[in-house]
């Protein structure tokens, strides 16, 4: 970091935004209201699949107070046809509209979508939106080898979402007074959703203005390019240019935002050495990705950045398709693909290790990447930057007392009880590659990954960030605050930090947002740039000013605040004396100096490259933080009812800024993550009504739900930072594949498999008493070698 | 969602209630705490067309403890229950007050209302069942009381007239040697319970003297488990026949499978429910301070 470092990245700094968002004073899309604003309401079809057959909106415009309506029709002829338009909910009119349905024949599971004779998508020819193999190394040579084969019939990971206590909320103006779209919104990938609305409009990007405040929640959930932007500009400008208002109702949000990717895991094979090494795996994956492909078919692709988890094995074969069902469209969801993937890796070495007889830690230490190969290239060219798997699963054992959980587990089985201990490693892959969607689709024009971010002194001297990121409670302002002050060796709260999406701001790249994991990385990285640039136009400034040197400057406090003085003569310049300079008094500055603008704008980029698409092969993303959670569970025998009776939770995200602030995403991530694991799933019949659609029947996790998390964190530094920080905030996952571990221990022994990552009492129940699912004999062959 | 367009009337007191209820018809509804009406009125399920809000009706919300009976008010909200120093004497209800949901509900709802809206998934009529309950019930000239089994005909459906309402809820209060336990099984605090069992035990030396077990959510009214109690009635109480009560209420359930759970599993759970709430009951009729909380997922 040469010359910076006041030491405030590394501090546990009291969160700056904390202020208002804690006194609920906070500005979020509901709480701006605009002259002669209108609201937007949608109509529904009440079936999963089905054709319009008529359509009458006479009765709902007559409505005193309707001033229009807006059919699926006039959107299609108004907009050019970027966005399928599919059996959820585009064409969706106001309410007294009479809509005919001819209900057609619905399909609610992936591995059925794939075989059904009944279309969803009828132009398209298939219900299979992707298939590729990613096949490595030399799988029928490992498993000729191999001295075990573990054969794994089938295995589900359930579809579940993020509740963000805020729902999607937009208001558009297509304002004819001066040609321009307005947005005032909570999404979370602006840019990527303007290019979007851009092209689906027909209108040139600089026209369409996009804000965003503060947002309440996202988890991924927000970073879909949602067609209800859209509406809302074509039903502003029916209605004459006025803004119109869509807040998403949470029944809305639960059955037609974004859910997370369901995915079915058949036909696994497993090669394994003497010792329970795993030499090989060989598996089909089925991924169900709702209605019709949104963000998607990204996720076909993005589980990849983990292909091998956290383990060393070389040779596998994943023949990956993805399929529309009448679901609800998925889209990222905190963890996104990767964690199916990785739930996978786990509950293979679980499944393996109790197999052939090896405790689940040792199992693990057999498997895991070592510390001395990073950086670790994995068998489809991913570089693992930095980890310590080894060391991370010793601290978390030393942190929850393993040794004793052990004698107590011994006692516990003694008297009958039901009590396993579960490990689940987990990585949060950071900063992706664009260009691996060309993995899926050779013609997408993206690639690489950046982030822009501007530092300036204002004209009155005031240090101002901006970066085109969009936080939703990641703490943003207070952690670019602490590197700008490092930079200039003053106090973070003498920075002002300008978050949330503002197009005229014009410091966003074509990837800005806040998705990911990366801010740390990409976000900070900006900053930094930027924050160096300005120093080194007010070291320039300074010097005229000073008559001196640039190496006798130096940067801190003074008696008038943030100053930069001479080191030999003690004589100094203000920030508002610099500024003043350049914006205001400028006839003094002579001619070499007029390029200085102390008004930065610095674009940091990924080094990243195309990937080979025809070998799926190369870097898809920079930075790898890891999370080992180990979670002792208990099945009440009478209730089957499962509690968690400790947990623990080690965290590794290399260089951290902010101590507080990671500590509250691992224990959000934590908590999201036992909610999905015991709590929350989205539930369909057979004709495609979700049974999950409100709170009472979702039953997000609540603070009665969440055992006292032990959190510990370890630290190796990224070498593909600048500051040796990764991503993080994704380890959402961790619990899923822990407890999927520990209710596996607890009843291995009464020949059961965990082949669902949603258990619950019911489940259980099922397994131990129906015995209509989880039977080990059933789900899992095993075949010994000479 | 929104609710329908309504009109809202403020009644001066209950008569004025009932007279309202009268003149307005069947498109009319009372307001109490609005914690079921008001959900089920922004899905859409319920459309009144008229509200007659009772919460501003003074002396509705009380209890008092008259001639061996608490009288509550039909106003009178799971919160002030909760924390009643009297109510806390008989423990049951204490159980059910404190276990609705959470806080907001508790502040807003209302005992009258909970029966009057005989959700099967309630919790006051599964726990009243248990003790000797009466409903007053008055329209606009006259009142009536009805023993609660009276009151409660079906899921969702009362004896209650359309224009007559809830004025007062009579409990007697049990023995001195009678302790009572309810225990749900809920996933988290703000969701009705999966299955739920509330039992009152009267105790007479070693004896079980009296008992009565009831079985919430397991069927479309609370559920009496009859054979349960004749199993323990007039017994020394053994932890044998403790199991084998809750085979008994086992069979008496008639769970349905929904989102909560399916019909097996609740089958299975409201008999270990009821093993855990005759335990509790047994010791509080022995004397005991015992804590009891309902079991979170
Ligand atoms: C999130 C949530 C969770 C809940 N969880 C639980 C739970 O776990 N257990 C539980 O028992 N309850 C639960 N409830 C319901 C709560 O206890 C309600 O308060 C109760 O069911 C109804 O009482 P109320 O006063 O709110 O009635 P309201 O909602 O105002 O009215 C309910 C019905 O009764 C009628 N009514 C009201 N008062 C009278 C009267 N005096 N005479 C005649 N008719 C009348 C109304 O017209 C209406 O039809 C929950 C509610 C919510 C919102």
């Amino acid at each position: 970091m040469g010359s910076d470092g006041a030491g405030w990245v590394g501090k546990g700094l009291a969160r700056k935004e904390d202020n208002r968002l804690l006194r609920g004073r906070g500005k979020f899309i509901d709480d701006i209201r605009l002259h002669d604003m209108l609201y937007l309401k949608f109509v529904r079809s009440p079936y999963a699949h089905a054709r319009v057959t008529s359509l009458d909106t006479a009765a709902a415009e007559a409505l005193p107070g309707v001033i229009c309506t807006l059919t699926g029709a006039e959107i299609a002829h108004q907009t050019n046809p970027f966005i399928e338009i599919g059996p959820d909910p585009f064409a969706r009119i106001a309410e007294l509209v009479q809509v005919d349905y001819e209900s057609l024949e619905v399909v609610v599971d992936g591995e059925e979508a794939l075989k059904a004779s009944v279309l969803l998508h009828e132009e398209a020819g298939t219900n299979r939106v992707w298939r590729g193999t990613f096949e490595y190394g030399d799988i029928e040579k490992a498993f000729r080898e191999a001295a075990h084969i573990v054969r794994i019939d089938k295995m589900h990971f359930h579809r579940f979402s993020s509740t963000p206590l805020e729902n999607n909320a937009v208001i558009g103006q297509w304002d004819a007074k001066d040609e321009h779209i307005y947005y005032w919104c909570n999404n979370s990938f602006p840019s990527f959703a303007m290019q979007f609305i851009a092209a689906h409009l027909g209108t040139p990007i600089d026209r369409i203005r996009v804000q965003t405040f503060d947002i309440g929640g996202s988890f991924g959930i927000k970073i879909t390019s949602y067609p209800q932007m859209s509406v809302c500009a074509l039903a502003s400008k029916k209605a004459g240019g006025r803004p119109v208002k869509w807040i998403e109702t949470r029944s809305e949000h639960n059955v037609s935002s974004a859910h997370g990717n369901e995915r079915t895991f058949r036909d696994t094979r497993v090669a394994l050495d003497k010792d329970g090494v795993i030499m090989a795996i060989d598996s089909r994956h089925i991924d169900d990705c709702g209605a019709y492909p949104r963000y998607e078919p990204l996720g076909c692709v993005i589980w990849a950045q983990v292909f091998p988890g956290v383990y060393r094995f070389r040779n596998a074969r994943i023949d990956f398709s993805q399929a529309v069902t009448n679901k609800c469209p998925v889209g990222p969801n905190r963890g996104y693909s990767r964690m199916q993937h990785l739930w996978f890796l786990e509950r293979v070495v679980d499944i393996c290790a109790h197999q052939l007889g090896i405790p689940p830690d040792e199992m693990r230490l057999r498997n895991y990447i070592r510390p001395e190969e990073f950086p670790y290239t994995t068998p489809n060219g991913c570089v693992y930057d930095s980890g310590n798997y080894p060391k991370m699963l010793q601290v978390a054992k030393e942190r929850i007392d393993w040794e004793d959980w052990k004698k107590k587990q011994a006692m516990a089985r003694a008297e009958g009880r039901w009590l396993g201990i579960g490990i689940g490693t987990t990585l949060d892959s950071g900063t992706n590659n664009f260009g691996q969607s060309q993995i899926v689709n050779p013609h997408a024009p993206f690639s690489g990954n950046s982030q822009g971010a501007n530092c300036k002194l204002d004209i009155y001297g005031e240090v101002v960030v901006a970066v085109g990121s969009c936080p939703q409670g990641q703490g943003h302002e207070t952690t670019a605050a602490q590197v700008v002050a490092d930079v200039l060796n003053i106090h973070p709260d003498m920075v002002t930090v300008r978050t949330g999406f503002d197009t005229e701001r014009n410091v966003h790249t074509g990837a800005s947002g806040t998705y990911a994991s990366q801010f740390a990385v990409s976000g900070l990285s900006a900053v930094h740039g930027a924050a160096r640039k300005l120093k080194s136009e007010m070291k320039q400034l300074a010097a005229f000013l000073l008559k001196t040197g640039e190496e006798n400057l130096e940067f801190g406090m003074g008696q008038q605040g943030p100053q930069i003085r001479a080191k030999d003569t003690g004589s100094s310049v203000n920030y508002w004396q610099l500024a003043n300079v350049v914006n205001v008094n400028s006839a003094v500055l002579p001619e070499e100096l007029y390029e200085l603008t102390l008004n930065c704008r610095y674009v940091w980029r990924a080094p990243f490259k195309v990937p080979d698409k025809e070998k799926k092969y190369g870097s898809l993303t920079l930075t790898y933080a890891s999370q080992l959670h180990i979670a002792v569970v208990e099945i009440d025998r009478d209730t089957f009812i499962p509690h968690i009776l400790e947990y623990v939770a080690v965290d590794d995200c290399g260089k951290v800024i902010n101590p507080p602030i990671v500590e509250g995403q691992v224990y959000g991530a934590t908590a999201h993550g036992i909610g999905a694991a015991l709590m929350e799933r989205c539930v369909y019949d057979a004709v495609g009504n979700m049974l999950t659609a409100t709170f009472s029947d979702y039953t997000p996790i609540t603070a009665v739900n969440i055992p006292n998390v032990r959190y510990a964190h370890m630290e190796t530094p990224s070498p593909h930072s600048y500051n040796g920080a990764k991503g993080m905030g994704e380890g959402g996952a961790a619990p899923i594949h822990t407890i999927s571990a520990a209710l596996q221990d607890a009843l291995f022994s009464s020949g059961i498999v965990v082949s669902d990552s949603f258990n619950n009492a019911d489940t259980l129940y099922r397994a131990m008493v129906a015995k209509d699912i989880y039977q080990a004999g059933d789900l899992v062959k095993m075949e010994k070698r000479a | 969602m929104y609710p329908r367009a309504f009109s809202y009337h403020r009644a001066s007191s209950l008569k004025d209630a009932a007279t309202l209820l009268s003149q307005l018809g069947e498109g009319a509804k009372l307001l109490a705490g609005g914690q079921s009406l008001i959900p089920l009125m922004k899905l859409r399920f319920a459309n009144p067309v008229h509200l007659v809000d009772l919460n501003f009706i003074s002396g509705t919300s009380y209890i008092r403890e008259q001639d061996g009976a608490f009288r509550f008010g039909p106003l009178t909200r799971h919160a002030e229950i909760e924390k009643s120093a009297s109510v806390a004497r008989v423990p049951i209800l204490h159980d059910c007050a404190a276990g609705i949901a959470d806080v907001q509900v508790r502040n807003r709802g209302t005992i009258g209302g909970s029966l009057a809206e005989a959700d099967p998934s309630g919790d006051w009529a599964t726990v009243l069942l248990t003790l000797s309950c009466e409903v007053r019930c008055a329209v606009q000239s006259s009142d009536r009381t009805l023993k609660l089994t009276e009151f409660l005909k079906d899921a969702f459906t009362t004896a209650l007239a359309p224009d007559e309402l809830v004025s007062e809820v009579i409990v007697k209060v049990p023995p001195e040697n009678s302790g009572g336990a309810y225990i749900a099984f809920k996933r988290t605090a703000p969701v009705y319970p999966t299955a739920s069992a509330a039992v009152q035990l009267t105790v007479e030396g070693d004896r079980c003297k009296d008992i009565t077990i009831a079985l919430g959510c397991v069927g479309l009214l609370p559920i009496r488990a009859r054979e349960g109690e004749a199993a323990l009635r007039g017994q020394q109480i053994t932890p044998k026949l403790i199991a084998s009560a809750a085979d008994a209420a086992r069979a008496a359930a008639d769970p349905q499978s929904d989102m909560r759970g399916s019909a097996d599993y609740k089958r299975q759970l409201v008999g270990a429910l009821v093993k855990r709430a005759t335990e509790a009951a047994l010791r509080r009729a022995r004397g005991q301070q015992v804590e009891v909380s309902h079991i979170y997922a």
